[in-house]
C-alpha cells in the first residue's frame, strides 16, 4: 500500500474532516431545535398541530436524505443564485431530514412521562410552558439520550451525502484525490479511520446507556 | 390425568432438605435450611421477602442449585449436578407473574410441554390440555392469548400447565402476589382442591386464611433459617419466636 | 404552472422505471442483509473465539462509517483486488453488508429481551434448551425483532437513493438526470419524494399486514410512533372463541 500518498494527502484530508466536523456540528444543533419544537408540537392536543408535526415527520422518515439535499440547494440557487453557500444548504437540509428523527425521540420520551407529573404540576400553578420545560424535559433526559446520541451518529455519517450537491468535505475530497491518483485503497482507508475516531467512541457510549430494548 | 405412567409412578412425593446453604454473591440467603415435607402434605413458608422462602422453592424445583447439603426431591438427588436434571417435568411450579408464554394461547401453553417432551400426538396433548383447563375452570378461555386474560385467568392457566404433565409435587411461589385482591379467591380455591386431591403441595404466599385453613405445617423463615414450624394452629395463632410474633402482627394489620 | 407540471410528468414512465429498479435493490439488498446480519448474530453469540471477533469487526466497522464510503468502497476499491461488479450490484451488496450489520444488532436483542423468567417456565415443564429456544424463545424474539427489522427494510429503500453517486439509474440519480434536463426542480423533486413515500409506506403497510399474519396474537402496530393506534386490550369473549 502506498502510505507516501496518504502522507502527501494528509493536509487536504484533514482540512476536509474539519470541514466535516463543523458541518456535523451546526447540523447537530439545527437538527435538535428543530426537533425539539416538532416533538412537542406532535405531543400538543390540538389536533392539527399535532397532525401538521406528525406529516413533517412522516415526510422525511419516509423519504431519502439526497431528496431533501436537492430540494434546498436548488430551492436556494433559484432564489438566491449559484453562489448559494454549499455548506449552509447542506446544514440546512441535515438540520430539517434528521429535524424528523430527532422529533421522534423526543415525542417518545415526552409521551414516556407519566401524565401525573404534568398533573401535579398544573394543580401547584405552572403554565404549560412551565410544565414542559421544568417539569416534563428533565424526566425525559434519560430516556432521549441514548437514542438522541445515536441520531447524531447517523448525521455525523450523513455529512458525506452532501457528496450529492457537490460540498466538499471529507467524503468528496477523498473521492476527489482517489480520481486523481486512482489510488482507492489507501485513501477510502483512512477516510473510513477519520469517521471511525468519531463515531465508534459516541457508540460505545450510547452501547453503554441504552435500555436494553429492541432498537427500533 | 388419571393416567400415570409407570415412570412418574415410581417417583416419590417427598421432600428433603438437609443443611442447606446458598449465597449470592457475598449475601447469604440460606443459611442452614432442614425441612421435610411428606408425600400428600401442603407446607406454607411464610416469612419477610428476602427471608429466603422462594429461594427454597427454587433450589427444590431445580432452578437453582443449592451451595451445600442435599436435597432430595422425589427420588431425586437434586444436589447431584448430574441427576439434578431428572426432575424436570415432574414437578410443577407456578411463578408470581404468570411466566406463560405470550405467543401461545391458553391450550398451547398447557400443551407444549405435553407434545415437546413427553411426545404426545396433537389430538391426545389437546385433550389432556382441555382437561387440565376444565381442572381449574378455564375450558372456555382455551383460545385466548394471555394478554386477553386477567390475571386470576393467566394464574390459573399457569395451574393448568403445570399440571398438564402430571407432576407429583407442586411449588407455588407467591402465586397470588401479583393478582388484585378480588382475584385471589378464584387461585386460591384451585389450590385448595389441589390439596384436597393429595397433591404435595410447598407454597411461598403472603394470604395467611390461605395457610391457616390449607396448611398441614406452617413454616416461618427469618434471614435464612427456619425460626419455627408447626401447625397452622401454632404458628400462626401461637407464635413462640418473638420474630414470627413481629411478622404476624404486621401481615395482619395490614 | 399547469405547463410545467405537465412537461415533468411526460417523464413518468422514465419515473416508474427507476422507481421499479428501486425496489429490486431494496428488496434484495433487503435479503442480503437479513443473511448478514443472522450470520454475525450467530457469529457473536459462538463459542468460537475468531468467528466472535471478526463478527464484531464487521459489525463496528460498517456501523461507524457512511454507506456512501462503503459504496464506494465496493465499486471502486474491491476492483483493486480483482472483485469487479457493474453498479447495482455493487450497490445491492454495499447496502446489504452495512444494514446487515445493524440487523445483526437487532437480532441479538431481540434473543436477549425475552425474559429469564420465560426460559425458567420451559425448564421447569421439562424442555430441553433446545426445545425451549425453538418453542418459547425463538417465536418470541421474532416477533420483538418484527418491528424492528421491518425500520431496516426502509432504511434499506432509503439507502438505495445514494446509488446516485456511482451512477444507477434508480430514483434520486433519474431524478437528477431529469431535473438537470427540465430545470424544474420542484416538480422533479417532489414527484421523486412522493414516489419515495408511497414505495416506504406500501412496505410498511405490506409488512404490517404480514405481521398480523405470522405473529399470534397479532402484532398491533409497526411502526410504533408513525401510526399511533391505541394498544388495545381486548378480552375476547366466550362466544367469540366458541363462534
Amino acid at each position: 500500500m502506498n502510505l507516501e500518498l496518504i502522507w502527501d494527502n494528509l493536509p487536504q484530508l484533514l482540512k476536509a474532516f474539519l470541514v466535516t466536523l463543523e458541518l456535523s456540528a451546526v447540523s447537530i444543533a439545527g437538527s435538535t431545535a428543530i426537533g425539539l419544537v416538532v416533538g412537542a408540537l406532535r405531543t400538543s392536543r390540538v389536533p392539527v398541530v399535532s397532525q401538521l408535526a406528525r406529516a413533517y415527520v412522516e415526510i422525511f422518515r419516509g423519504s431519502p436524505l439526497p431528496i431533501t439535499l436537492l430540494f434546498v440547494y436548488f430551492g436556494a440557487a433559484l432564489y438566491l443564485g449559484y453562489s448559494v453557500e454549499l455548506f449552509v444548504a447542506s446544514a440546512v437540509g441535515l438540520s430539517i431530514y434528521h429535524g424528523a428523527y430527532v422529533a421522534e425521540i423526543f415525542r417518545s420520551g415526552i409521551e414516556a412521562v407519566p401524565t401525573g407529573q404534568r398533573e401535579a404540576a398544573q394543580t401547584l400553578g405552572l403554565s404549560p410552558m412551565q410544565t414542559f420545560r421544568y417539569v416534563v424535559l428533565p424526566q425525559t433526559r434519560r430516556i432521549v439520550f441514548p437514542p438522541l446520541i445515536g441520531q447524531y451518529i447517523s448525521l455525523i455519517k450523513d455529512t458525506s451525502i452532501a457528496f450529492v450537491i457537490g460540498m466538499v468535505e471529507l467524503m468528496k475530497a477523498g473521492q476527489a484525490i482517489v480520481d486523481r491518483t486512482a489510488e482507492p485503497v489507501p485513501v477510502y482507508l483512512t477516510i473510513a479511520a477519520l469517521y471511525f475516531v468519531i463515531c465508534y467512541p459516541l457508540s460505545l457510549w450510547v452501547r453503554r446507556n441504552e435500555r436494553k430494548i429492541v432498537p427500533a | 390425568m388419571t393416567a400415570t405412567t409407570a415412570k412418574e409412578q415410581s417417583i416419590a412425593s417427598s421432600i428433603q432438605l438437609r443443611a442447606v446453604t446458598k449465597a449470592f454473591g457475598s449475601v447469604q440467603v440460606l443459611k442452614n435450611i432442614d425441612l421435610d415435607v411428606a408425600s400428600g402434605k401442603v407446607v406454607v413458608l411464610i416469612g419477610a421477602s428476602g427471608s429466603g422462602k422462594s429461594t427454597v422453592l427454587r433450589i427444590m424445583s431445580g432452578l437453582e442449585t443449592a451451595d451445600s447439603g442435599e436435597v432430595v426431591v422425589g427420588d431425586v438427588p437434586m444436589h447431584d449436578p448430574k441427576r439434578a436434571p431428572e426432575i424436570r417435568g415432574h414437578v410443577g411450579m407456578v411463578f408470581q407473574q404468570f411466566n406463560l408464554f405470550p405467543h401461545l394461547n391458553a391450550l398451547g401453553n398447557v400443551t407444549l410441554a405435553l407434545r415437546k417432551s413427553l411426545k404426545m400426538s396433537k389430538a391426545e396433548a389437546r385433550e389432556v390440555g382441555l382437561r387440565c383447563l376444565e381442572r381449574v375452570g378455564m375450558q372456555d378461555r382455551c383460545a385466548n392469548y394471555p394478554s386477553q386474560l386477567s390475571g386470576g385467568q393467566q394464574q390459573r392457566v399457569a395451574i393448568a400447565r403445570a399440571l398438564a404433565v402430571n407432576p407429583r409435587i407442586m411449588f407455588f411461589d407467591e402465586a397470588t402476589s401479583a393478582l388484585d385482591p378480588e382475584l385471589v379467591g378464584e387461585v386460591t380455591s384451585v389450590m385448595r382442591s389441589l390439596a384436597a386431591d393429595g397433591m404435595t403441595m410447598v407454597v411461598v404466599t403472603h394470604e395467611m386464611g390461605f395457610a391457616h385453613r390449607t396448611a398441614d405445617r406452617v413454616v416461618f423463615m427469618d434471614d435464612g433459617v427456619i425460626a419455627e414450624q408447626g401447625s397452622p394452629e401454632q404458628v400462626l395463632k401461637d407464635p413462640q419466636h418473638p420474630r414470627t410474633q413481629q411478622f404476624l402482627a404486621r401481615v395482619l394489620e395490614a | 404552472m399547469l405547463y410545467q407540471w405537465r412537461s415533468v410528468l411526460e417523464y413518468l414512465p422514465d419515473f416508474l422505471r427507476a422507481m421499479g429498479l428501486t425496489l429490486w435493490i431494496t428488496l434484495l439488498a433487503f435479503a442480503l442483509a437479513l443473511v448478514c446480519g443472522l450470520g454475525a448474530a450467530l457469529a457473536r453469540n459462538s463459542k468460537n473465539a475468531v468467528l466472535r471477533l471478526g463478527a464484531g469487526a464487521y459489525v463496528e466497522i460498517v456501523r461507524n462509517t457512511p454507506v456512501l464510503l462503503q459504496i464506494f468502497v465496493v465499486f471502486f476499491a474491491l476492483p483493486s483486488f480483482g472483485l469487479r461488479m457493474d453498479a447495482v450490484t455493487a450497490g445491492t451488496v454495499a447496502i446489504g453488508v452495512n444494514v446487515g450489520g445493524y440487523l445483526c444488532e437487532v437480532f441479538r436483542a431481540g434473543i436477549s429481551s425475552v425474559a429469564r423468567a420465560q426460559r425458567e417456565a420451559a425448564q421447569v415443564l421439562g424442555l430441553s434448551s433446545r426445545q425451549a429456544f425453538i418453542s418459547v424463545i425463538a417465536p418470541q424474539a421474532l416477533r420483538n425483532v418484527y418491528p424492528a427489522t421491518v425500520n431496516n427494510l426502509i432504511q434499506v429503500l432509503l439507502g438505495t437513493s445514494l446509488l446516485t453517486a456511482i451512477a444507477v439509474p434508480e430514483l434520486t440519480g433519474v431524478a437528477t438526470v431529469i431535473n438537470a434536463r427540465t430545470l424544474l426542480f420542484v416538480q422533479v423533486f417532489a414527484i421523486a419524494l412522493v414516489l419515495y413515500l408511497v414505495l416506504s409506506n406500501a412496505l410498511s403497510f405490506a409488512s404490517g399486514l404480514l405481521g398480523r399474519v405470522l405473529f399470534k396474537p397479532p402484532l398491533e402496530q409497526v411502526r410504533p410512533g408513525l401510526w399511533p393506534v391505541r394498544r388495545a386490550r381486548t378480552i375476547t369473549t366466550t362466544a367469540e372463541v366458541a363462534a
